[in-house]
C-alpha cells in the first residue's frame, strides 16, 4: 500500500507517495521543469534513469542530486536549481584529509543489479564467494525489473537468490572511480563514500537510451521512450493522458504496452519500415522461447493507433509540450498530445568499463572472450555494455561472469546460449536501421548539448569530439556527454571522450556521516 | 622574390601566437599540428589559464608581465571565456612568515612597475568570503586574469588570416629549414619554428651525443586540475596559496599545492600538483590530495560536486627558464617552448620576441636569458670528445 507524504519544494508544501521516484513525484505535481539551463531555459527529466542528469536538484541541502533516484519520503526538501544558489560554505567534517571513507573487503564486486548484475552476484554467491553488489537507481533489478511495488516473478526468485546466499547490497550508491581491486562508489542522496576493496569484479552496467536532437527536443515533458517507462514503474501516474511513443527498436513496444496498461491514450510511431522488421521473421522463427512473449505483446497492443515508417520532426509549446508533428508516408501530421516519449534505441554503457581500463571496441562494445572476462584480469562484463541483446542474454551472461570470477568452468549448454543471444541481439540491430533524416532534423539554433546550451551551428565547422569538447564545450556538463555525444555523432563529429574520473558526477565529499549499511 | 616563409610545428597556444606575430610581420606561415584542430591536442588544452605576472626571477617576471599586457590587448575584457577575464590574483599566507615572503614579493612587483598590494587578515573575508578564516593575509595583483587557452587560441587563429593550417599531420623529422612528415613529404623553408610543447626536441636531426643535445632536455611535470558543477563560483580572485612557488619550481618528486580558478562559467578550476612524467590517467589519490589541499583554504570546496578530472604535462628545462630563440649551431630552426606551468601568460611575449629574432628586428625584451644556446655545455665551446 501507497502512504501519502508531505514534502517541500521550494518552500511550498506537496503530497507525494512514500517510495516514488521524486521526478515522478515533482511531474504528478505539475512540476515538471526542474532546472534552468544556462541561458535560461526551462528542463526537466529527459531519461529517468540517471544519465541525463536533467531532472537534478538541491535535495535536503545536497546539491546536483539526480532526483529521478531519490525515494520520496516524509519531510524531503527539494529546491529546484532555477536560480544557482551560491553555496553557503562551510567547512566539511573532518578536516583537511577528509573523513576516511567506510571500507568494504569482499572477494567479489558486481557493478549494476539489472539481470546481468544479480545473476552473476547470485552464482559467485553461491560458489562461496563473498560479494558486494553496488546499484545506483532506487531498487535492485535494473531496467526492466525494478518496480516500486511488487518486482516481477523472474526478478524475486534472483532476488530470494541473493539475499540466501548473503550478498551484500549497497543500492542507491554510485561507482564514480576505482581500478582493479578497488571501487570508489557514493550515495547518490549525500555523495556519502565508501570504498570497496575486492579481487575481482563483474560489470554489469546495462545500456542507456539514445537520444538525437530535434527542434522541441529540450521542452519540459518530451522524456526518452524507456524514461516514461521507469516514471511510470517509479509511480507516475498517466491515466487518461495522451501520450505518442515514438522513436525506434523493441523497447517502444513495452512502453506502448505499459503505458497503455496505465491507462493513457497511447499512440506508436516507429521510424523504421516494415521491410526493415521483416528481417527479424527468421531470428524468431528460430528462436520458439520467444514466440509466447512476442504473441502476449503484440495482443496487448491491439487497437491503438500506430505508425510505421514515421518520425517525429518537431516538438512545440512552451513552457510546457502542446504538439507534435509526425512525419508519416502519408504527409505530415499534428498530434496534440500531453506527452512524447522518444528514443533511438539503446547505447551499451561502457564507460564503468573503460575506466577501470577495459578496452572497448569501435563498435562501442566492451571487449570479452567466451567467459565474459575483459582485457583486464579479474575484471568481468556481463549485460549490455558487451551488446545489446536484452534480458535473457543479460542473466546467462551474468551467470557465465559469475561462475568464471568464482574460478568455475560454465556448462558448455550455457556458453552455448550466449553466443544464440549474441545473434538475436544483432538481429534486432539490424531491423531497426536508423535512417539517415534523423541525423538532419536539428536546425543550426537547436541545442545539441543540454547541459552547456551549445547550438548546433556552433559546432557547424569543426570535425571532432575533440574540438567540440574543449573549444565549444559540448560534453562538458554533469552528463558527460551521455546525451549529447550520440547526438554529436550524428552532426559527424568524430571521435570519443576520454574517461577519467568521477565516471559520472556525484554530490561532493563529506555531506552525511552515516553509516552506509 | 619568393615572400619569407615559416613553418611553424605545432598549434598549441604558442605556435599559434608564433603565426599570429610572424603573419603581421608578412612571412607566409604553415602551421602543422599533429592533432585535430588548434590548442586541442597539448597543454593548452589542460592548463588552468592562469594569467599570473609571476614574482620569481626577474627576467621571467618580464616575460610574463610582457604576456599579460599583450593579452590584455589582444583580448577583449570580461565577455565570457572568449577574452580576458580580470579576476586578479590573491596570493595567500598561512602564517607570519609567509605574509613576510608576500611583502618582499610586492616590493619587488612595485620596482618592476606591477600594480600590486597586500591584504590584511581582517580584509581577505571582505573580499573573498569563502576562504579559511585563520589566513594570515594576503598579495593582491589586481591586474591579473583568466582565460580559457584552447578557445582562445582557436579564436586567434582564426583571426589570424592567411595561415595555411595543416592538422592531422604530424613531423617525423626536422633539420635546419628543413622539415619532413609522417608520409615522407619534405619541405624547406626560410625558418622552421619548433612549437611542439612536450615534444619540442623529439624531432631534431643531428648526433643524439652532440653535447647540446645532452644538455638541452625537456622534462615533463604532470599535473592533476578538476572542474565543479556550475553554480559554485564562490570566488572572484584566482586564489593561490605562497607556498605555491615552492613546489612549481624545485624538481620536487611530488608537490601539491592550492591553486584555485574561477571560470566565467560560474565553475571553479581546483588545482594543482606537480610530479615528473608525461600526462597519464587520473590517479585518484593525487586528486585527493589537491582537492583536499584547496578545502584547507577553501572550505567546503570538497562538498563541491566534480564534473571531470584531468591530466597535463608542463614542459620544463634543466634551468627553469624557457627556450625562445635557434637550435643552438643552427640558422633556420628555431625552439620555442619549455614555459612550464607560465606558457599560456607568456605565449604572446616569446612569440613576439621569437618573430622580432627571425626578422632581425630590435627585441622588446632581453633576448639573451632565453637562447637555448646558454646552455653550460655550449658555451664551453660546442662539442667535447
Ligand atoms: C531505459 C531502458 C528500458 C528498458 N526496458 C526494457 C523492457 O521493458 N523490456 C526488455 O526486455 N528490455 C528492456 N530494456 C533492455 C534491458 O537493458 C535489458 O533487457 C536488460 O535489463 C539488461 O540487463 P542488464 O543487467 O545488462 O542491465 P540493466 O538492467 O540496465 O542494469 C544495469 C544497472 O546498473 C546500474 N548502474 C549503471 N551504472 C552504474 C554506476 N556507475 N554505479 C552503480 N550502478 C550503476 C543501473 O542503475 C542499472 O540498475 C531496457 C533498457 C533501457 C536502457
Ligand atoms: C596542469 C597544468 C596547468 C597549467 N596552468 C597554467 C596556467 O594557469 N597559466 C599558464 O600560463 N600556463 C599554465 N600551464 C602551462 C601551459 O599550459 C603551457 O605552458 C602551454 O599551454 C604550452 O603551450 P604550447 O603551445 O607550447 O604547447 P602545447 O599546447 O603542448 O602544443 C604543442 C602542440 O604541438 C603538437 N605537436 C607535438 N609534436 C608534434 C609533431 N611531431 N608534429 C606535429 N605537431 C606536433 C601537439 O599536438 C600540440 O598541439 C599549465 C600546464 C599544465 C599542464
Ligand atoms: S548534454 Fe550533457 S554534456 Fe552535453
Amino acid at each position: 500500500m501507497t502512504k501519502a507524504v508531505r514534502i517541500t519544494v521550494d518552500g511550498a508544501s506537496l503530497l507525494a507517495q512514500e517510495g516514488q521516484s521524486l521526478t515522478a513525484a515533482l511531474m504528478m505535481a505539475g512540476v515538471s521543469a526542474i532546472r534552468k539551463s544556462p541561458t535560461g531555459e526551462a528542463r526537466g527529466a529527459l531519461c529517468a534513469m540517471g544519465s541525463c542528469h536533467e531532472c537534478r536538484a538541491t535535495v535536503d541541502g545536497v546539491r546536483g542530486v539526480r532526483t529521478c533516484l531519490v525515494p520520496v519520503k516524509e519531510g524531503l526538501r527539494v529546491e529546484r536549481e532555477m536560480k544557482l544558489p551560491r553555496l553557503p560554505l562551510e567547512s566539511s567534517p573532518g578536516g583537511e584529509g577528509g573523513d576516511a571513507p567506510q571500507i568494504i573487503e569482499t572477494g567479489l564486486a558486481v557493478i549494476g543489479a539489472g539481470p546481468a548484475g544479480l545473476a552473476a552476484a547470485c552464482v559467485a554467491a553461491e560458489l562461496g564467494m563473498k560479494v558486494v553488489i553496488i546499484d545506483e537507481s532506487m531498487g535492485p533489478g535494473g531496467r526492466i525489473w525494478s518496480h516500486r511495488h511488487d518486482p516481477p516473478l523472474a526478478a524475486r526468485s534472483w532476488l530470494e537468490r541473493a539475499r540466501e546466499a548473503g550478498v551484500l547490497k549497497l543500492q542507491g550508491y554510485s561507482v564514480f572511480s576505482g581500478q582493479a581491486g578497488v571501487l570508489d562508489v557514493a550515495r547518490v542522496t549525500d555523495g556519502k563514500r565508501v570504498r570497496i576493496q575486492c579481487q575481482s569484479m563483474v560489470v554489469a552496467t546495462g545500456a542507456r537510451e539514445r537520444f538525437l536532437p530535434f527542434p522541441g527536443w529540450t521542452l519540459p515533458g518530451v522524456v526518452g521512450a524507456g524514461a516514461l517507462q521507469s516514471l511510470i514503474k517509479g509511480g507516475l501516474n498517466i491515466a487518461g493522458r495522451r501520450v505518442l511513443v515514438a522513436g525506434t527498436g523493441p523497447l517502444l513496444l513495452a512502453v506502448a504496452r505499459l503505458a497503455k496498461e496505465s491507462g493513457a491514450e497511447v499512440i506508436l510511431a516507429e521510424q523504421s519500415s516494415l521491410v526493415d522488421r521483416s528481417r527479424l521473421a527468421i531470428p524468431l522463427l528460430l528462436s520458439p522461447s520467444r514466440w509466447k512473449p512476442a504473441r502476449q505483446l503484440l495482443k496487448a497492443l491491439g487497437g491503438i493507433e500506430r505508425y510505421s515508417s514515421s518520425w517525429v520532426t518537431e516538438a512545440r509549446g512552451g513552457p510546457a509540450l502542446k504538439e507534435v508533428v509526425l512525419r508519416t508516408p502519408a504527409g505530415d501530421r499534428v498530434l496534440e498530445v500531453d506527452g512524447l516519449a522518444i528514443g533511438y534505441g539503446l547505447i551499451p554503457e561502457t564507460r564503468i568499463a573503460a575506466g577501470l581500463g577495459c578496452e572497448v571496441e569501435t563498435t562501442g562494445t566492451v571487449r570479452v572472450d567466451s567467459l565474459q572476462q575483459t582485457s583486464v584480469p579479474g575484471i568481468f562484463c556481463a549485460g549490455e555494455p558487451t551488446g545489446i541483446a536484452g534480458c535473457e542474454a543479460a542473466i546467462d551472461e551474468g551467470m557465465v561472469a559469475g561462475i568464471a570470477a568464482a574460478g568455475k568452468t560454465p556448462k558448455a549448454s550455457l556458453l552455448a546460449r550466449v553466443r544464440r543471444h549474441r545473434f538475436w541481439g544483432q538481429a534486432l540491430e539490424d531491423a531497426h536501421p536508423l535512417r539517415e533524416e534523423l541525423g538532419k532534423l536539428a536546425r543550426d539554433s537547436e541545442i545539441l548539448c543540454r547541459c552547456e546550451d551549445v547550438t548546433v551551428g556552433e559546432v557547424s565547422e569543426i570535425s571532432s569530439i575533440r574540438e567540440a569538447r574543449l573549444i565549444h564545450r559540448v560534453g562538458m556538463g554533469p552528463c558527460q556527454g551521455r546525451v549529447c555525444e550520440s547526438a554529436a555523432h550524428c552532426q559527424s563529429l568524430s571521435g570519443s571522450d576520454t574517461i577519467r574520473p568521477p565516471w559520472t558526477v556525484v554530490p561532493g565529499e563529506n555531506q552525511d556521516m552515516s553509516s552506509a549499511l | 622574390m619568393d615572400r619569407h616563409h615559416v613553418i611553424i610545428i605545432g598549434a598549441g597556444i604558442v605556435g599559434v601566437s608564433c603565426a599570429h606575430q610572424l603573419i603581421q610581420r608578412g612571412s607566409r606561415v604553415t602551421l602543422i599540428e599533429a592533432g585535430p584542430g588548434p590548442g586541442v591536442q597539448g597543454a593548452t588544452a589542460a592548463g588552468m589559464g592562469h594569467i599570473v605576472v609571476n614574482d620569481g626571477e626577474p627576467e621571467i617576471l618580464k616575460l610574463c608581465l610582457r604576456g599579460r599586457e599583450m593579452w590584455r590587448q589582444l583580448l577583449d575584457e570580461n565577455v565570457g571565456d572568449r577574452g580576458y577575464w580580470n579576476t586578479g590574483t590573491l596570493w595567500l599566507a598561512e602564517d607570519e612568515e609567509q605574509m613576510h615572503g608576500l611583502e618582499g614579493a610586492r616590493d619587488r612587483l612595485h620596482s618592476a612597475g606591477v600594480d600590486s598590494h597586500t591584504v590584511q587578515a581582517s580584509e581577505l573575508f571582505d573580499l573573498e568570503p569563502a576562504l579559511n578564516r585563520d589566513l594570515a593575509g594576503g598579495l593582491r595583483i589586481p591586474h591579473d586574469g583568466v582565460v580559457y587557452a584552447p578557445k582562445v587560441t582557436a579564436r586567434l587563429l582564426s583571426q589570424t588570416t592567411e595561415v595555411e593550417s595543416r592538422f592531422g599531420t604530424r613531423v617525423t623529422r626536422v633539420g635546419d629549414g628543413l622539415v619532413t612528415l609522417e608520409d615522407g613529404t619534405e619541405m624547406k623553408a626560410d625558418a622552421v619554428v619548433i612549437a611542439s610543447g612536450i615534444s619540442l626536441l623529439d624531432n631534431l636531426a643531428g648526433e643524439e651525443d652532440s653535447p647540446w643535445k645532452q644538455n638541452l632536455k625537456i622534462l615533463p611535470r604532470e599535473g592533476h586540475l578538476a572542474i565543479t558543477a556550475r553554480g559554485t563560483g564562490i570566488l572572484r580572485h584566482h586564489v593561490v596559496e605562497a607556498g605555491y612557488q615552492k613546489g612549481a619550481h624545485g624538481v620536487v618528486e611530488e608537490a601539491v599545492a592550492c591553486a584555485i580558478l574561477p571560470r566565467p562559467t560560474d565553475q571553479l578550476c581546483l588545482g594543482s600538483s606537480r610530479r615528473p612524467g608525461r600526462a597519464g590517467a587520473v590517479d585518484p589519490g593525487v586528486l585527493k590530495k589537491v582537492i583536499d589541499r584547496c578545502e584547507r583554504f577553501v572550505p567546503g570546496v570538497r562538498r563541491l560536486p566534480i564534473l571531470r578530472s584531468w591530466t597535463g604535462a608542463r614542459a620544463a628545462t634543466m634551468d627553469g627558464k624557457p627556450l625562445i630563440g635557434p637550435v643552438p649551431g643552427w640558422n633556420r630552426t628555431w625552439l620555442v617552448g619549455g614555459f612550464e606551468g607560465l606558457g599560456i601568460t607568456q605565449a604572446p611575449a616569446a612569440a613576439e620576441l621569437l618573430a622580432q629574432r627571425i626578422h632581425a628586428e630590435t627585441c622588446t625584451l632581453d633576448a639573451g636569458p632565453w637562447d637555448p644556446g646558454r646552455m653550460p655545455a655550449l658555451s664551453a665551446g660546442g662539442r667535447s670528445d
